[in-house]
């Protein structure tokens, strides 16, 4: 098995088993351990939409250097039932370890075919270690935590104060009973005597990292924009960020409330704009379907709400826990009629707390609805970063009104910019009528029948479009001005596509990427002006019709030169980025690989 | 204070001659004055219908929402806006329809909100299809045979969700009405005032007279407004009898149900009791909340 792929001085760690066996919260300690030792980390979360049994996987990718996304191989794999080692056994590198606990897997009858000589079992007593130390059945993975670190020679110091800090709240016969089980863990790994083949070099020095996922980065960027209302019917992936506010929420000055479906919740979020609170709703494809009437409500009410749309696979409830980016079509023509709206894709944990702020300001400047478009992989994966840059955060309400009076006051005055002054009930001489029916200046809906009334409200705000396109942030690309393969994406492809790019600069091959921040409007100039300089354009997108590369062909009048789509759940692989430029180069080596999904090349 | 008069824009209502709308809007005009309500100090959330129609009659700082869905803005309002009364219109066609969902739930978390149903028991405004309050076997253009279900009662349901302030009230006596908005208005909770009333156009079996030979006042009857039980009893046996007499079914107005010591929704939050625009006024420093992930 000689390596095919660059992979940088890194090690890569699954846990696996079913259901209700803690394999997220032990992976999510593990990425702490690592983290706080200053390297850096990605995780990648597999899991089916039920409670207890099924097949859940952690996957942690741990590196001495900057990566961008998850990764297919492991080194690693912790398998807490014998069905684990079976479904992962192909991703396993020279030299990786399995471990298990032979309380409920035989070593005699582990089959590891034409793996057998290059990968060396660790037993570890995981029950037994648990019942010596009088812990609980859940315990197991902590032993498990113990015993990677042991295989790995790796300090046990870490997990030991983070056990501490978790459970510092409980009595302390509790983190040490945790302590004495991930400690027996670790020398039973040792004991194995499997000699691990790399060892991560100590860091010292590190900049302060932070862990997070898109949804908590989401969150926090909200936080900082002064969110105020915050409305949820609890839907995956989203409702991370429900949990979180409302933990936090209260104290924070948010009003959280978990509605009675969706339709509530955007028109929750309709009225506290009205009251001049800035108002969120996140939620995902089946949610957003159930909002597309208050959209336009708020969008011919000039209601200034953030809207977060993170998409699964769909139609319908379609596969609930895993990702796809098949919604950026339904997210630009949601609700019936035509006015602006603004959807901006955030591509990595960074960019979620950026754009969410921003899209405050942008709802307030606009006076219009704001959608922050996600899927899966960006809200539900955590990795290592810079802390957020709160201190370039900044509140602009545009044409806000709150407090004092106003005289002649006309809600939708029609103005060049098409932004009218918005005066919020409270203020003295504001009387208006924010209206779902087409109206007049004042709001009056018996008058926006007017056919003249209707062209200039109508026109009014359609020109906030053109505002738009002067505040939104621009496409972001990376890599060199010219090149090979220039790749052109939105949302959290970027990741795998980073991580290729760097790949493929191993080898020699230049590459660059147009990264399209806000979707709508569509910058139809900027990517018309990358395809004109590109040698070969490839859209990299998760859904099975092209919805961007339809997009371009519809503003830019170009054809992009290839394609790569991934509609089975799973987010893209560097590898198979990093692959299908190779074949689309026509690269003569070898490859035995077969991508795991449906791509062309054309 | 503002007068009656004074809450009028320059459009001039729109509902026909004899729409029990006309005096809704007298009532509510009356009880916001005499409430001395302020233009600034409360806001009006309107449903879609003809009741609807009375956004453009009334100046006030207010939202005509969608149809069916007048409760979730206004709530939302209310939890962000302490400083505002919230007043909510709403047909029967639009809140016990499409809207039904949200009465139920509002009136589960009791926020601090006004709730007037104009229940004419018919769609006006889409001309004359059955509404969830439509009688039992009555025959409108979408039942022609006569409507099969039985009519939505909203007075029971709200009680059976503990609806801390419960009243019917009748379009046609504006007095009654109007003292009725008041002690809505007055009351700190969800307050349901359902108001029937005759649609001239479209409802030619509860018609103003059938209304007239049947209606009683409640506090002409000694009635306890305080007994849940009894309220909901009654709200069982009002009139329920497509043909019935004005002997067999009488139709009480007045306050079947009120409970004044009961917590709002508000009140359990703490984040409520400030105006939500003050949390955008600058950054929020999350500064504690970035280290803990650190």
């Amino acid at each position: 098995m000689e390596p095919r792929f660059p992979y940088g001085r890194e090690v890569r760690i699954r846990i696996g088993g079913p259901a209700g066996f803690g394999i997220k919260a032990a992976g999510a300690t593990l990425s702490r351990v690592f983290a706080r030792a200053g390297y850096n980390t990605f995780d990648l979360t597999e899991y089916p939409s039920l409670i207890k049994g099924g097949h859940n996987t952690y996957h942690l990718r741990v590196s001495e250097d900057e990566i961008f996304s998850h990764v297919t191989p492991t080194d690693i794999l912790v398998a807490l039932d014998a069905a684990t080692i079976a479904l992962h056994l192909d991703e396993l590198t020279p030299g990786a370890a399995i471990v298990f606990d032979p309380h409920d897997i035989a070593a005699d009858a582990i089959e590891l075919g034409e793996y057998a000589d290059d990968v060396c079992l660790v037993p570890v007593p995981l029950t037994d270690i648990v019942r010596e130390v009088g812990g609980v059945r859940i315990m197991r993975n902590v032993a498990a935590l113990g015993a990677v670190l042991g295989h790995m020679e790796f300090p046990l110091d870490g997990l030991i104060d983070s056990l501490r800090h978790q459970f510092a709240a409980k009595p302390p016969e509790i983190a040490e009973q945790n302590v004495a089980t991930a400690t027996r863990g670790y020398e039973a790994a040792a004991d194995a005597h499997c000699a691990f083949p790399y060892k991560l070099a100590p860091v010292t020095g590190a900049p302060t990292r932070i862990l997070s996922d898109g949804n908590t980065a989401t969150t926090l960027g909200s936080l900082a924009a002064g969110l105020g209302f915050y409305a949820a019917y609890p839907m995956t992936p989203a409702s991370s960020i429900l949990h979180y506010l409302a933990a936090h929420g209260e104290a924070e000055g948010v009003v959280v409330k978990h509605t009675e479906d969706e339709i509530a919740a955007i028109n929750m979020c309709i009225g506290a704009a009205f009251g001049g609170t800035r108002s969120m709703c996140c939620t995902s494809g089946g949610g957003f379907a159930l909002m597309v009437e208050a959209l336009g409500f708020a969008g011919v009410s000039e209601s200034a709400i953030v809207v977060g749309l993170f998409t699964r696979p769909g139609p319908a409830t379609g596969m609930p826990t895993w990702t796809e980016q098949s919604d950026l079509r339904f997210a630009i023509h949601a609700a019936q009629g035509e006015f602006p709206r603004v959807i901006l894709a955030p591509g990595d944990p960074a960019e979620a707390f950026e754009f969410a702020w921003r899209a405050f300001n942008l709802a307030d400047q606009l006076q219009t609805p704001v959608i922050l478009l996600g899927d899966t992989y960006l809200s539900e994966n955590t990795q290592t970063l810079a802390p957020f840059d709160s201190a370039a955060v900044v509140v602009e309400r545009g044409e806000l009104q709150v407090e004092g009076e106003v005289a002649g006051y006309a809600r939708y005055a029609v103005t060049d910019s098409g932004v009218s002054p918005r005066a919020i009930p409270g203020v003295v001489g504001a009387q208006q009528i924010v209206n779902s029916y087409e109206h007049d200046e004042f709001g009056w809906g018996s008058q926006g029948e007017d056919a003249e009334t209707r062209r200039a409200q109508n026109s009014k705000r359609l020109r906030k479009v053109d505002l738009a396109r002067t505040l939104v942030p621009a496409p972001r690309e990376y890599g060199p001005r010219e090149a090979d393969l220039s790749f052109i994406v939105f949302g959290s492809t970027k990741m795998p596509v980073r991580e290729a790019m760097a790949w493929l600069a191993n080898d020699g091959v230049s590459a660059n990427m147009l990264q399209l921040t806000c979707v709508w409007p569509f910058p139809a100039h900027e990517v018309y002006e990358f395809l004109e300089r590109s040698k070969r354009a490839i859209v990299v997108e998760g859904n099975a019709t092209g919805q961007l590369e339809g997009l371009i062909r519809e503003f830019c009048l170009r054809d992009p030169s290839h394609r790569i789509n991934r509609f089975d759940g799973r987010p893209f692989s560097p590898e198979q980025i990093y692959e299908t430029a190779h074949l689309i180069l026509g690269d003569e080596r070898e490859s035995d690989h077969t991508p795991a999904s449906d791509e062309g090349a054309r | 204070m503002v007068a009656p008069d004074d809450f009028k824009t320059p459009l001039k209502p729109t509902w026909c001659p004899g729409c029990g709308n006309h005096g809704m809007w007298e009532a509510l005009k009356r009880a916001l004055s005499e409430m001395g309500w302020e233009k600034h100090e409360f806001s009006v959330v309107w449903g879609i219908g003809c009741h609807g129609n009375g956004a453009d009659f009334l100046d006030v700082q207010g939202m005509h929402a969608l149809h069916g869905r007048s409760l979730p803005p206004a709530t939302a309002l209310k939890l962000t806006r302490p400083d505002l009364h919230v007043v909510v219109e709403m047909g029967d066609g639009d809140g016990y329809g499409l809207g039904m969902g949200h009465f139920i739930h509002a009136v589960r978390r009791n926020p601090d909100i006004t709730v007037i149903a104009h229940d004419n028991q018919v769609y006006g405004l889409t001309t004359g299809q059955a509404s969830p309050t439509t009688e039992h076997l009555m025959h409108t253009v979408s039942t022609p045979g006569g409507v099969l279900e039985q009519p939505a009662n909203p007075i029971g349901l709200a009680l059976a969700e503990k609806a801390t302030f419960v009243a019917r009230g009748f379009a046609g006596d504006i007095a009654h009405l109007t003292d009725l908005y008041k002690q809505a208005f007055s009351h700190r909770g969800f307050a349901l005032v359902d108001v029937v009333q005759p649609c001239v156009t479209w409802n030619k079996l509860n018609t103003a007279s059938w209304f007239k030979e049947r209606i009683y006042k409640l506090e002409d009857t000694g009635w306890d407004p305080t007994d849940l039980d009894a309220a909901l009893n009654l709200s069982m046996t009002s009139f329920r009898e497509l043909t019935c007499t004005p002997e067999e079914c009488r139709v009480p107005i007045g306050v079947f149900y009120r409970a004044e010591s009961v917590d709002t929704y508000e009140q359990g939050l703490s984040a409520t009791q400030t105006p939500g625009w003050k949390r955008a006024q600058a950054p929020r420093d999350i500064t504690a909340l970035i280290d803990a992930m650190a």
